[in-house]
């Protein structure tokens, strides 16, 4: 059991290592700035100039506090876009990556179902999310006692639960993708593209006639700053995406059982 | 009950048809080679009967699984070795842990004897392999589970001669173990040393399924001869000769007896400087060897070489298209396709008498 969990999930121990140090080292920099930047600047006049679909884009709002400034240049940006996408295209490369490097059959020449080489492999991609949802938060707390500042720890905490959700989502598209397309670098620029896209749905919609569009966007169900400035969590929400993922897992999943094998 | 059956495969990607309607069976304890040159559909029948892509129509098993059935077929793959034409692994990957990995999922009780006898160096990550390392690596993991049955997709590619040989020798004992193989290749003097019987595919169709020792005996004799005698092609009368060929040379016989005038004329292109006539004759020949050996009874023989007709010749007879389906008209269609140029013009216009018994060629 998980035998490919196990190996794919530990091939990707150093890369996860590597891109939690990196956010640590941007959690870091926004809390050292912060000061700063929140005494120097009036945010608020700032953001209020700001056209309506770029406020909705990083959630600019209550930009002067440590929890709006937060949300708005680690979460919307660091979780919500940046690695949104990048969960699509981690994902997308799963199964096409083998198919490309003609590595699949191998694979599947050994006593394993489909089902369960994607779905081991698509296991393996919760080791990135799960520890950069762990440690994240533990390094933005202790920033933040380093200069006094403090922020609510459930918050906080609900910050990255919901955020698994998403990502989920995120990588649901990157492996559907990944079935879909036989070529790594096809299966990944369309996930990766397809993923900027529904976020850019959701913000450039924002505001217009057509903001209901917004409603097929999974970041719409994914909003950093209500959750860190307002306190409110859309659990709801986070059932949606939840289920999308279940949903996007298994149609990848039928799909790569009933595929030819290029 | 066959190892792998297969009836009526066919398999089309749309604008090609890689297998049409193959039909063959690969009985438990054979070592059975499927030959045929590059993208003849070799690979399209491995990759469906693994289950990798599914028959267009047409049905096949293997030990007993029918290649549809996922279900059936995963619980057949763990008695399955299964070696892909140019085996690719992970890269940042070490030999080891794949190997760990593949274990993890069949088992690994001849790992160590395997990784003797092939020697990958296990330890290194895989980017730094070369093909044959690759290769190798991927022979380890086909048998280190010890499985009933092996499917292999040119397993010696790659691989140099004393590796090959290696190879070889570990499929005819394992075979003596009881091991079923299906093996791949576009080679055929390689899998003629291990094959039991062989299956020729050509443009996704079966051309021919016969016995290695079948193909052997109809292939016949590869014979080089050279006698001192002035030979004409027509004169040639010997049943079951094929592909003949008639040259008249000049083979520096100085220092035979009847080559009288000395050593210095032998660069001399006609015979006749030295005042003997010398042919070369070459031809594939299925006749007995009683009748060869009376043939050449009545020639002042020099040189004679018999050899096993390369299969390869035998392999282009297939390939010729009005042969492939023929195969007990094999001989006869064989002979029609002689080459119709005369090589024999060489000879001298007025070739002087030998000063031998040989002037009597072409009488047996």
């Amino acid at each position: 059991m998980f035998e490919f969990a196990r190996y794919y999930g530990s091939r990707r121990l150093k890369g996860t290592a590597v891109m939690t140090a990196g956010f640590a080292v941007l959690v870091a920099l926004y809390v050292w700035m912060f000061p700063s930047i929140s005494d120097g600047i009036d945010l608020d006049a700032y953001v209020a100039s700001l056209p309506p679909a770029l406020q909705q884009a990083f959630g600019l709002q209550a930009l002067n506090t440590i929890e709006g400034f937060l949300a708005a240049e680690l979460y919307a940006f660091g979780w919500v876009l940046l690695l949104g996408i990048y969960f699509a295209y981690a994902a997308a490369g799963l199964i096409a990556d083998d198919v490309d490097r003609g590595r699949m059959d191998m694979l599947l020449s050994l006593p394993v179902s489909r089902s369960k080489v994607l779905l081991e492999k698509f296991a393996s991609i919760l080791v990135p999310l799960v520890v950069l949802n762990v440690v994240t938060p533990v390094v933005v707390y202790l920033a933040l006692l380093g200069i006094d500042e403090s922020i609510s720890v459930t918050d906080l905490a609900m910050v990255h639960a919901l955020a698994v959700p998403y990502l989920l989502v995120a990588a649901g598209v990157g492996v559907l993708a990944s079935v879909v397309f036989d070529r790594a670098s096809v299966a990944q620029r369309v996930a990766a593209g397809g993923f900027f896209g529904f976020f850019l749905l959701d913000s450039v919609t924002a505001g217009t006639d057509v903001a209901w569009l917004g409603a097929l966007s999974p970041s719409r169900y994914y909003d950093p700053t209500a959750v860190l400035v307002a306190s409110e969590y859309d659990l709801q929400g986070a059932g949606l995406l939840l289920a999308a993922a279940v949903v996007l897992v298994l149609a990848s999943r039928a799909y790569f059982e009933r595929k030819d094998v290029a | 009950m066959s190892a792998i059956s297969i009836a009526g495969l066919t398999k089309d990607y749309g604008d090609v048809r890689a297998n049409d309607d193959v039909t063959l069976d690969v009985e438990p304890g054979e070592v059975f080679g499927y030959l045929g040159p590059n993208g003849a559909g070799k690979t399209t029948t491995i990759r469906t009967i693994m289950g990798f892509q599914s028959p267009t129509s047409g049905t096949a098993t293997v030990l007993g699984a029918p290649v549809t059935d996922e279900r059936a077929l995963v619980d057949a793959r763990e008695r399955i070795g299964y070696l892909p034409a140019n085996p690719a692994f992970d890269e940042e990957a070490t030999g080891r842990e794949v190997l760990d990995l593949h274990a993890s999922l069949k088992g690994d009780a001849r790992r160590a004897e395997l990784l003797e006898l092939f020697d990958v160096p296990v330890d290194r990550e895989i980017r730094g392999y070369s093909t044959g390392q690759k290769q190798k690596l991927g022979l380890v993991q086909a048998f280190m589970h010890d499985p009933d049955l092996l499917v292999m997709d040119e397993p010696t590619a790659g691989l140099d001669p004393l590796v090959q040989r290696t190879f070889n020798e570990f499929v005819r004992q394992e075979k003596a173990a009881g091991k079923t193989f299906f093996l791949s290749s576009h080679v055929l003097s390689e899998v003629r040393r291990v094959c039991d019987r062989i299956g020729i595919i050509r443009d996704g169709r079966i051309v021919e399924v016969a016995s290695v020792a079948d193909v052997l005996q109809r292939a016949g004799k590869y014979v080089r001869v050279r006698v001192a005698a002035d030979v004409d092609r027509e004169d040639v009368s010997l049943d079951g000769v094929h592909e003949l060929t008639v040259e008249s040379v000049d083979g520096g016989y100085a220092d035979l007896p009847m080559a009288t005038a000395g050593g210095d004329a032998s660069d001399e292109r006609n015979a006749d400087a030295t005042g003997t006539a010398l042919a070369e004759l070459t031809f594939t020949y299925t006749g007995s060897f009683d009748a060869l050996v009376d043939y050449l009874d009545g020639f002042h023989v020099l040189e004679l070489d018999v050899e096993e007709a390369p299969l390869e010749r035998v392999f282009m007879r297939f390939y010729d298209d009005d042969e492939t389906l023929d195969v007990d008209a094999e001989t006869d269609a064989t002979a029609g396709t002689e080459p119709t140029r005369d090589e024999s013009t060489e000879r001298g216009d007025d070739p002087m008498p030998a000063g031998t018994d040989a002037g009597h060629g072409g009488d047996a």
